[in-house]
């Protein structure tokens, strides 16, 4: 198993390393013309919307509201990017320091304890576990718009309205973050394994750390990933309670900058490329781990 | 406890917890039984704080302020009993108009969705140079966030300036106000939903595909089948359970969608969805009640029907998925 | 658990902690003890109130206070949500909270939240407010919820340059003298639209019904969507039909730019400079010069609104009861609403005071706007600002006035008047509920 793909070596790319085979069967995987033209097309509505953003962001708001649109990139992106950085009401430094903050805690504490609970319901024992299972997966259903009011009372009263706090701590481990870490634990790690390790006397723990661990560093790589970007566009519950404009997340940040300065299109474009280009670093050094693990968790599931 | 006390770990054999209660290094064999029967729960024990804190008991408080008049405008609480749901079930349109949008634009996006995912997919399928560069290029629409993508399709979307318009300009058409007209703010919303997931959707029907074995093709094209033939005879029906599976999470997040319809506006009044609430959703509707109109308990009765609605929902596909892989 | 690996579990546990306490040093932490206090003020609108100047004046009167602001650029709608649910919630709201005259009214059943101004002395100050401002600013049982900072006083204001352009007279007497009444004000609009076919007149029907609305019910019934026993009747009073009907009328007559208020598009048409007039409250001048910039700047004059003159808009300082420091919190609003500070933030961003002295003030009474063409802004808005009856407005004066809106936005989009205003009683009643 290599880092990169969390699949099992099982699944190769078709046809890949089958000598001998017929003409025909050989042809059938070849890609028509009709499939090649069906790809540049989806790749192109793919990222032309990046393009866009790159246009408008680096162009002066003028011509963003011009008639025919701008298709090719102007002068201004450094300018633009810089206004945004000034801007007092969008606070964006502090909403992209907060963010990495708060993505960052929950995606350590996610992997940490998904593991951790991933490892339990895939190789322990005890009772009520699948009833323990049935309710993980069942909160995974719940929206947060079915409690937000008493759950801003609660943050009110604790004192965390408009602190990180009250946007990390109930995050802190979800639903999916176990279940994934199950489905790979059962079968990522071996029994005798354990078993071996507690013949020498480990402890449950010791187990968890020295055995488990290893064995689940590539899924925990893309649980923390694909947690890092969940929690990076997080935008419903922290638009509720993070009411201080000088204390945002990102998200946070770009709809003060749009609500502010809507007719600046391209300050608000510029925006939007800063808010995403620490996403877009990680999908150019982890895509392929992205991309394996969304394919991985479809096997599973 | 105690009836756990008495229970063997199960599976694992009482002679090995022997030999591996005399071969602890702290010599205290109660410690290593304790640390069998209570690790698995302190393993699971944080997700079970979260949730009881931040989830389970907002629900409860949820389902006592729907039997309430509560409303920060009003100095007293007094309990109504099922008013709330009655009142939401049987007299408000504009609750039922929510939910017809909600459902009309679930449908309008997801439908398209899966069936342009699948077809992606079946392309990447081939054998095709750059598997990684097209894989990678599908899927980068998920790094942007909700917010990011109103923003840009707001303004692609535009009635004056817009992208759209001056395409449907280029071939003739009028400029369409895409915020007035119902099926136009819903095919504009739909594009913005589906331009986010159908690469992911995509990736995950490629997985499927790829875990089909090839036989099946093959002897299915020595018997002439064609191409399109066997996409719909073996690729569908093996696929079914991966279906299901991408339709129950474009059911939950179809049914709360909120951030692309709210930012569609800008303004005041952005949560009324429209000047006739073309495209307003349930969850746009449930804070409007909330904030706008103050009806703290009546948003209680509409946060709990939405979520009867995605559970029933989800059940319905659940039976579904189950009925399916059983019959495999 | 061995000891190895418990010193790393406590590491880890103690790393979280850590990460955790920075995050909550991010919040506005509340100071105890005898240094310096911060006093935060939560304002909204896109110019804010012009305080920044008084801010500092105050902070080196007073060297033990700190002041911040938050919620410049945060639009009237978000700015109240959240000041609601602060407010019922008991936390997180400022020490000192702008109340906007619409939701001012939704407060007074929450008074026990707030802190009565009345115990720190604000009885005292009652000559420093027009009488129906200061009234507005009363509970039902006489507790002092806020002090007025402006009032929103009416005028039309227009682009002179494509008044001249379409044979319009662009002087700003003239212009007033077209529009003794709201037909002649349309009927001028049908002049204008007939010679300029590339600018529509007003920008949008809402905020002329709005600004007609505030007039009519003025000199009318005295209230607008709710009576004064908070009954609604959004579709039994005249005044409301019979803004409602001028609006249609003002709409099929092809004056509507159909941009809808305070969105991004009504911003982009100030910029492009696609519509010719619009109805014009004192904080309105602040909103154009943000929105259509320098390239504008001299474009833009002031005359006087058809009718009788009206208010619409207009703010109040507050002190919610969650604040640790609620004396000087209420000191800071006494200094922010003296009839001096008014006229700072007059001059700054263009908000008319609600208190006569500031009225009277040279400073004020005398002040041309150059951005407006040096129109004389400080008569043209303060005359007859001290005869006019206040408006009253229902605790969810907010949810109807949407629900009437986005009828008239429909009618925008081409429906019947008629079945629009169905519409409005419709959503109206259900909205105000």
């Amino acid at each position: 198993m290599t880092s990169t793909m969390l699949r099992p070596p099982a699944v190769r790319p078709p046809a890949a390393g089958r000598p001998g085979l017929r003409h025909r069967a050989e042809r059938l995987w070849t890609a028509s013309p009709l499939t090649w033209i069906g790809l540049v097309i989806g790749v192109f509505l793919s990222l032309f919307p990046f393009y866009w953003m790159i246009v408008i962001a680096s162009r002066t708001n003028d011509a963003a509201n011009s008639w025919p649109p701008p298709f090719l990139p102007g002068g201004k992106l450094g300018e633009n990017i810089q206004r945004v950085l000034d801007n007092g009401d969008a606070n964006i430094i502090t909403g992209l320091a907060n963010s990495f903050l708060v993505s960052g805690t929950i995606t350590v504490a996610t992997v940490f304890f998904g593991s951790l609970a991933g490892f339990a319901f895939a190789k322990l024992r005890f009772r009520g576990k699948n009833a323990l299972l049935l309710i993980i997966l069942a909160s995974m259903m719940i929206p947060i718009q079915l409690g937000v009011l008493p759950l801003y009372i609660l943050m009110a009263k604790l004192e965390w309205l408009n602190t990180m706090p009250s946007v990390t701590v109930p995050f802190l481990i979800g639903g999916f973050g176990i279940f994934m870490m199950r489905q790979y634990a059962e079968q990522a790690v071996p029994n005798e394994l354990i078993e071996a390790a507690r013949v020498d006397g480990c402890s449950t723990w010791r187990i968890y750390w020295h055995v488990v661990v290893p064995a689940l560093r590539p899924a925990a790589a893309v649980l923390g990933l694909l947690t890092f970007m969940e929690q990076w566009n997080q935008f419903f519950w922290p638009f509720v309670v993070l009411a201080d404009p000088a204390n945002p997340t990102v998200q946070i940040s770009l709809r003060s900058l749009n609500t502010a300065y809507f007719a600046d299109n391209s300050q608000i474009f510029a925006g939007t490329l800063i808010a995403t280009l620490p996403l877009f670093v990680v999908f150019v050094l982890f895509g392929r781990q992205i991309i394996g693990g969304i394919m991985e968790g479809a096997v599973k599931s | 406890m105690s009836s756990l006390e008495t229970t063997a770990p199960p599976g694992l054999d009482p002679s090995r917890s022997r030999r591996t209660a005399r071969r602890t290094p702290s010599g205290f064999p109660w410690l290593t039984r304790l640390d069998l029967r209570l690790s698995p729960y302190l393993f699971v024990l944080p997700f079970f704080v979260i949730f009881a804190i931040f989830g389970v008991y907002p629900i409860f408080y949820t389902v006592w302020i729907a039997l309430t008049d509560r409303s920060p405008l009003n100095a007293t609480i007094s309990f109504v009993g099922l008013d709330n749901f009655v009142e939401l079930l049987t007299n408000d349109p504009q609750f039922w108009n929510a939910v017809w949008n909600t459902f009309g634009m679930f449908v309008l996006s997801t439908v398209p969705q899966l069936l342009l995912a699948l077809m992606l997919a079946n392309a990447l399928n081939r054998r095709i140079r750059g598997q990684m560069f097209f894989r990678l290029a599908i899927a980068m629409p998920i790094i942007t966030s909700t917010a990011v993508v109103a923003l840009i399709f707001s303004m692609i979307y535009a009635r004056d300036f817009g992208l759209a318009n001056w395409l449907l300009d280029l071939v003739g058409v009028d400029p369409i106000d895409w915020r007035a007209n119902r099926f136009a703010s819903w095919f504009a919303i739909s594009t913005m939903v589906d331009w986010r997931w159908v690469g992911y959707n995509a990736l995950i029907y490629l997985a499927a595909m790829q875990s089909i074995s090839k036989d099946m093709y093959e002897a299915a094209a020595l018997d002439g089948a064609s191409r399109r033939r066997q996409f719909w005879s073996i690729t569908i029906p093996q696929l079914r359970p991966t279906i299901i599976f991408t339709l129950i999470i474009s059911t939950i997040g179809g049914l709360q969608l909120f951030t692309e319809p709210l930012m569609f506006t800008s303004g005041s009044g952005a949560l009324s969805g429209g000047s006739e609430g073309q495209f307003q959703t349930i969850t746009m509707y449930l804070l409007e009640v909330m904030n706008t109109r103050f009806r703290w308990g009546y948003a209680g009765a509409v946060a709990l029907v939405l979520f009867l609605l995605i559970a029933s929902v989800s059940f319905v596909n659940y039976l579904l998925a189950r009925r399916i892989s059983s019959d495999k | 658990m061995s000891v190895t690996s418990r010193r790393r579990f406590a590491a880890i546990a103690l790393a979280s902690v850590a990460v955790l306490a920075t995050g909550t040093a991010c919040g506005n932490d509340s100071e105890s003890g005898d240094g310096p206090i911060t006093l935060v003020v939560d304002v909204f609108g896109d110019q804010g109130f012009g305080y920044e100047e008084l801010y500092k004046q105050y902070e080196s009167e007073h060297p033990n206070v700190k002041i911040q602001e938050r919620g410049k650029g945060l639009g009237l709608g978000d700015y109240n949500t959240r000041l609601t649910q602060q407010i019922t919630a008991g936390a997180g709201a400022g020490d000192v909270v702008a109340l906007e005259e619409g939701t001012i009214v939704q407060f007074y059943a929450q008074a026990d939240k707030f802190v009565n101004l009345a115990d720190h002395g604000a009885n005292d100050l009652k000559s420093n407010f027009l009488p129906w401002k200061w009234e507005q600013g009363l509970t039902p049982d006489g507790k002092v919820l806020g002090l007025g900072t402006d009032i929103g006083s009416m005028a039309i204001c227009y682009r002179s340059d494509l008044f001249k352009a379409a044979n319009l007279p662009a002087d700003r007497e003239q212009v007033g003298a077209l529009w003794p009444t709201w037909d002649d004000f349309i009927a001028t609009g049908q002049k204008f639209v007939a010679a300029d076919k590339k600018h529509k007149f007003v920008d949008s029907a809402t905020n002329f019904y709005n600004v007609v609305l505030m007039q009519t019910a003025g000199a009318g019934s005295g209230h607008t969507y709710f009576d004064k026993n908070n009954q609604l009747v959004v579709g039994s009073n005249p005044d409301v039909k019979s803004a409602f009907d001028l609006t249609t009328k003002m709409i099929s007559a092809g004056l509507s730019n159909h941009l809808k208020s305070f969105s991004n598009e009504w911003n982009a048409g100030f910029k492009n400079g696609t519509f010719a007039a619009i109805g014009c409250p004192a904080w309105m001048t602040g909103v154009i010069k943000g929105q259509a910039g320098d390239a504008f700047a001299g474009k833009w004059d002031v005359a006087k609104a058809p009718g009788t003159g009206g208010n619409w808009g207009g703010a109040f300082l507050g002190v919610p009861k969650s604040s640790k420091h609620p004396k000087e919190a209420a000191e800071l609003v006494k200094f922010l609403t003296s009839a001096k500070s008014q006229a700072e933030a007059f001059k700054k961003v263009g908000n008319l005071p609600s208190s006569p002295q500031a009225l009277s003030d040279p400073a004020v009474a005398e002040a041309t706007n150059d951005y407006f063409s040096n129109a004389p802004v400080g008569k043209i808005f303060a005359a007859g600002a001290s005869e006019l009856k206040p408006v009253y407005l229902g605790p969810k004066n907010q949810a109807v006035r949407d629900a009437v809106e986005n009828a008239l936005r429909s009618v925008e989009q081409g429906k019947a008047a008629d079945a629009a205003w169905q519409d409005a009683v419709k959503n109206g009643e259900a909205a105000g509920k």
